[in-house]
């Protein structure tokens, strides 16, 4: 969907299915570890998550639920009701378990980019 | 340039009336110059005005600036760090109203979220604006650049702020979005299925009309499309396996943010909560959190261990081990010598047969070392503790410490039961390990089990301490009238935070947990714990203040299992027999028969083979008989001086019922011969007001003192019957008692039982001169013969009251007892 800027970058696609997907802890965004080691994530590439295995460690996790791949980010419903609009294209979660930790949200804060931490029940 | 300078000079007076204190003194002066064509204005600092040199400076400055400006060339940093302060400059040139209203316009379209489209159109809106400005068009690419960006990461931020409040109701689906269609696909593919729509959409590109697909973890065998037209969804799926284009549903509006709303339930598990495993031998079983691995989703849990230690050393023999079906180990806490010693045996073989061939030293090292049990001591680097390991088993303090997935374990809605916390404890954790067990056990206790009425008090908050009575119960908090005064009449308490209340000497039935149904009076109170005396077994338990109800209820327990009553003598599997002197709810505690050392053994149902009818006789020290119901007085032993009514005889050996005696509720076990019949002939008042009183005693309680008025005027012939034909331990007043046959052949028939013979009851039926033999079950009595024996009734009723009715009969008794005696059974 190369509508307009932002369609050419989509994220990659998990490889796998199995202990190794996780999901980044800010924009919920669901690789494999080593995806995630290659290429960092390509809507939080502050994190610099290529340099550094512990990196990947804190910023995801595989504790999630339910799998969305959004196609087209600004037009989906689906994808703004989850505020995960403004991301690139993938395969993201719709809900992750833990919140980011405290050094990486200051990251987040320092980049200006919003971060919203998950609702606990 | 002169000219320059002069207009300069000429505005500055413009300028004191300009609030830009903040500006920087260049920003300002660059800020004028950019516009070229209204200088009207000129914003100015302070410092810019007082100081001429400066000013010259600051306009040579400018005008290189200008130049620059003007040469098109990027201005950089310079101009980016003005470009806002530029910015409002434009706009208050050109026109102040115009502008502001362009200003509140950027700033209410950005609270409403629209598409990047719109931002197009708003450059759009200001690009008249900007083109009056002709001479400088880089500069208006720059500007539009600039504005951009601003916009764009501006939006960001205040999309941000607004997210968490604004959004749910600012997004909620409108019939202007695109649809969710649920699709059925097979099952357990679903979220192989999302991705490869993705892939899908990637390399058909703009072909593929749907916008998302979704994956929900728990529902199986559907995924959701997000699209516009049905059409599309078709055209998406097609030629994929495993979607079946056949189902596809629309979801109605109203449901659609249900669809996406997914419960976060928190998955971590921290060190020391409680668990339950759901598969292998530990199933059921209780452990407790060790250590959690969130990388690899492992726990380590300590549990109980259930090794079977001669199974690991066939195993280790290699022998073959018949593998039992269904065979689960007791837990029991292992012991390291055990294991140890097991293989002893094994070593001390080997070495024996070695011995007998000498081999080569090392040869017989490897041997043995071989076909032990290898208890390796292993220290455990994170922790530091160190282990007993055991074929790859790690043990410490009893507790198997074992590694299990997270799949594997339950960890919500575990409640220990105070049993299982029990045993944890037992491997001697210090009092901390008591504080956690007993507070997480506080913390998953069932809630709802308040009821209005229960006295409760108040343990956490404020409030603590604050005693008060339930009037109602809801959801999650409980109304309650406080005693104090002072206090509104009913406070609303989370039920998290109450604990029934108990005093001492309250009399109060277990309504739940291990021993459900028994009734006791409360002793102390420990926080949530109560200590309870039973009332039939005359025992303390400690029960938890939740289980409990304040009741008057007396309740009997269980005096029978199938065929087995209280207090009879049965026999058991191997060949040893015993008096039954408890009834638990699966097994019987059996006194043994073993005279001198009593030894009681807890028994199941199916371990007893019969009950024993057999009357026999006995003789005592001083070749005096004794039969059941003589009262004899203990002489030699460690019984010395105790005496009682005989209850059983069985080879030689007496079971004896010393009501003061206080081990195994009052009963010994004697040999013949080391007692002495107190009151030969039986014709002992005592001796019969006590069997008399016993017998009636087990009656109903409260009809007791009625019964006595009856007893009497049938009580010449009934006693005496009493005496007579008691078989082991049966009877219980049935005999003598006035019955009617309702079943069988004599339905209808009144009667009087003459003796009870196990099941059977041989009735003297009124209106024939027949003693016939019916079933138990066939007759109806007047007195209720279930209700068991009531010790404490028997304590409580000494022999004195009834004594006088019973005067009268003691002249029957000694004759015809005789005659009783010797009637064949």
């Amino acid at each position: 969907m190369a509508n307009h800027g932002g369609g050419a970058a989509v994220a990659q696609i998990p490889t796998s299915f199995g202990h190794e997907l996780r999901a980044c802890l800010r924009c919920r965004l669901v690789k494999t570890y080593d995806q995630f080691r290659e290429s960092g994530c390509e809507n939080c590439p502050f994190f610099q998550m290529e340099d550094d295995h512990e990196r990947v460690v804190e910023s995801t996790t595989p504790n999630f639920t339910g799998i969305i791949s959004v196609m087209d980010p600004t037009r989906s419903w689906a994808a703004r009701w989850l505020r995960i609009g403004k991301f690139v294209p993938g395969c993201y979660t719709l809900a992750v378990s833990e919140a980011l930790p405290n050094d990486l949200q200051n990251i987040c804060e320092e980049e200006r980019v919003p971060y919203v931490p998950p609702k606990r029940v | 340039m002169a000219r320059r300078r002069d207009d300069y000079a000429e505005e500055e007076d413009d300028v004191d009336y300009e609030d830009y204190d903040g500006v920087d003194g260049e920003d300002g002066e660059a800020d004028d110059d950019y516009d070229g064509s209204g200088k009207t204005k000129r914003k100015r600092s302070r410092s810019e005005l007082i100081d001429d040199y400066a000013e010259e400076d600051d306009d040579d400055e400018e005008e290189d600036e200008d130049d620059e400006d003007y040469g098109g060339a990027a201005g950089g940093g310079k101009r980016r760090r003005k470009a806002a302060s530029q910015f409002f400059d434009d706009e208050a040139l050109v026109d102040d109203d115009d502008d502001e209203l362009e200003d509140d316009e950027d700033r209410e379209e950005d609270f409403i979220v629209d598409d990047i489209r719109d931002e197009d159109d708003r450059r759009i809106h200001r690009r008249p604006l900007l083109p009056r400005e002709d001479e400088r068009e880089e500069d208006v690419e720059e500007i539009e650049r600039r504005i951009q960006e601003r916009y764009s990461k501006s939006l960001h931020v205040e999309y941000d702020e607004e997210a968490t409040d604004v959004e749910q109701q600012a997004l909620l689906p409108s019939i202007r979005d695109s649809k969710l269609w649920m699709v059925k696909c097979a099952i357990g593919r679903e979220r192989e299925i999302a991705v490869s729509l993705m892939q899908k959409c990637i390399d058909k590109g703009s072909e593929l009309r749907i916008r998302s697909a979704i994956a929900i973890d728990h529902l199986k065998n559907y995924i959701y499309i997000e699209a516009d037209k049905e059409a599309h969804v078709k055209q998406a799926i097609k030629g994929m396996r495993s979607i079946y284009p056949g189902r596809i549903m629309l979801v109605p509006i109203k449901e659609m943010t249900d669809v996406l709303s997914a419960e976060s339930k928190s998955l971590d598990i921290s060190r020391d909560t409680w668990v339950r495993v759901k598969i292998g031998t530990y199933n059921g079983d209780l452990a407790k959190v060790v250590d959690v691995d969130n990388v690899r989703q492992r726990v380590t849990v300590k549990v109980i261990p259930r090794i079977d230690l001669q199974a690991l050393a066939n195993k280790l023999e290699g022998r073959e081990v018949p593998k039992k079906k269904g065979f689960k180990p007791p837990a029991r806490f292992m012991s390291i010598n055990e294991a140890r010693y097991s293989c002893y045996k094994i070593f001390l073989f080997v070495s024996f047969i070695l011995t007998c061939f000498p081999p080569k030293v090392d040869f017989f090292i490897y041997l043995t070392r071989d076909l032990s049990i290898r208890v390796e001591t292993k220290r455990d680097p994170s922790s530091g503790d160190s282990f007993y390991k055991i074929e790859g088993m790690m043990f410490k303090d009893g507790f198997l410490y074992k590694n299990f997935s997270l799949k594997s374990l339950r960890t919500q809605n575990v409640k220990p039961t105070f049993d299982e916390l029990e045993k944890f404890r037992q491997s001697g954790e210090t009092g901390d390990g008591d504080m956690s067990c007993l507070s997480t056990l506080v913390a998953n206790r069932k809630k709802g089990h308040f009821m209005k009425g229960d006295r409760v008090v108040v343990v956490k908050g404020d409030l603590q301490n604050l005693r008060g009575w339930v009037e109602k119960v809801e959801e999650d908090s409980v109304h309650i009238k406080p005693n104090e005064k002072g206090l509104p009449k009913t406070l609303a308490i989370s039920d998290k935070d109450l604990c029934k209340y108990f005093r001492t000497g309250n009399h109060v039935k277990v309504v739940s947990g291990a021993s459900e149904g028994a009734t006791g009076m409360v002793v102390s109170v420990e926080g949530h714990m109560v200590n309870i005396v039973s009332d039939t077994t005359k025992e303390l338990s400690r029960v938890f203040a939740d289980n409990i109800v304040e009741s008057s209820e007396i309740t009997s327990g269980v005096t029978r299992i199938g065929d087995y009553e209280l207090h009879d003598l049965v026999l058991l599997e191997d060949n040893s027999f015993g008096l039954i002197i408890r009834v638990l709810s699966d097994a019987f505690q059996v006194l043994k028969g073993v005279p001198e050392c009593p030894e009681v053994a807890l028994v199941m149902l199916r371990d007893i083979k019969q009950k024993i009818f057999m009357k026999i006789f006995a003789t005592d020290q001083y070749k005096n008989t004794v039969s059941v119901k003589d009262v004899v007085k203990i002489l030699e032993g460690p019984f010395r001086g105790k005496q009682g009514p005989v209850e059983h005889i069985y080879k030689g050996v007496l079971f004896i019922h010393d009501r003061h005696h206080l081990e195994h509720t009052g009963f010994i076990c004697v040999t013949s011969k080391s007692c002495m019949v107190v009151g030969g002939s039986r014709s002992n008042g005592d001796r019969d007001g006590n069997t008399l009183i016993s017998r009636f005693a087990h009656l109903r309680t409260p009809s007791c003192a009625t019964q006595y008025p009856m007893r009497p005027p049938r009580g010449g012939p009934g006693p005496i019957n009493n005496f007579g034909g008691r078989n082991g331990g049966g009877g219980r007043g049935l005999v003598g008692a006035a019955v009617k046959i309702r079943v069988g052949h004599y339905k209808g028939s009144k009667g009087r039982v003459v003796e009870v013979k196990g099941s059977t009851v041989r009735v003297e039926l009124e209106s024939q001169m027949k003693v016939v033999t019916v079933e138990r079950s066939y007759i109806s009595d007047n007195v209720n013969v279930s209700t068991p024996f009531r010790e404490t009734s028997r304590y409580g009723m000494g022999s004195e009251t009834p004594m006088p009715p019973r005067t009268p009969l003691h002249p029957c008794m000694t004759p015809l007892r005789d005659s009783m005696v010797s009637s064949p059974v």
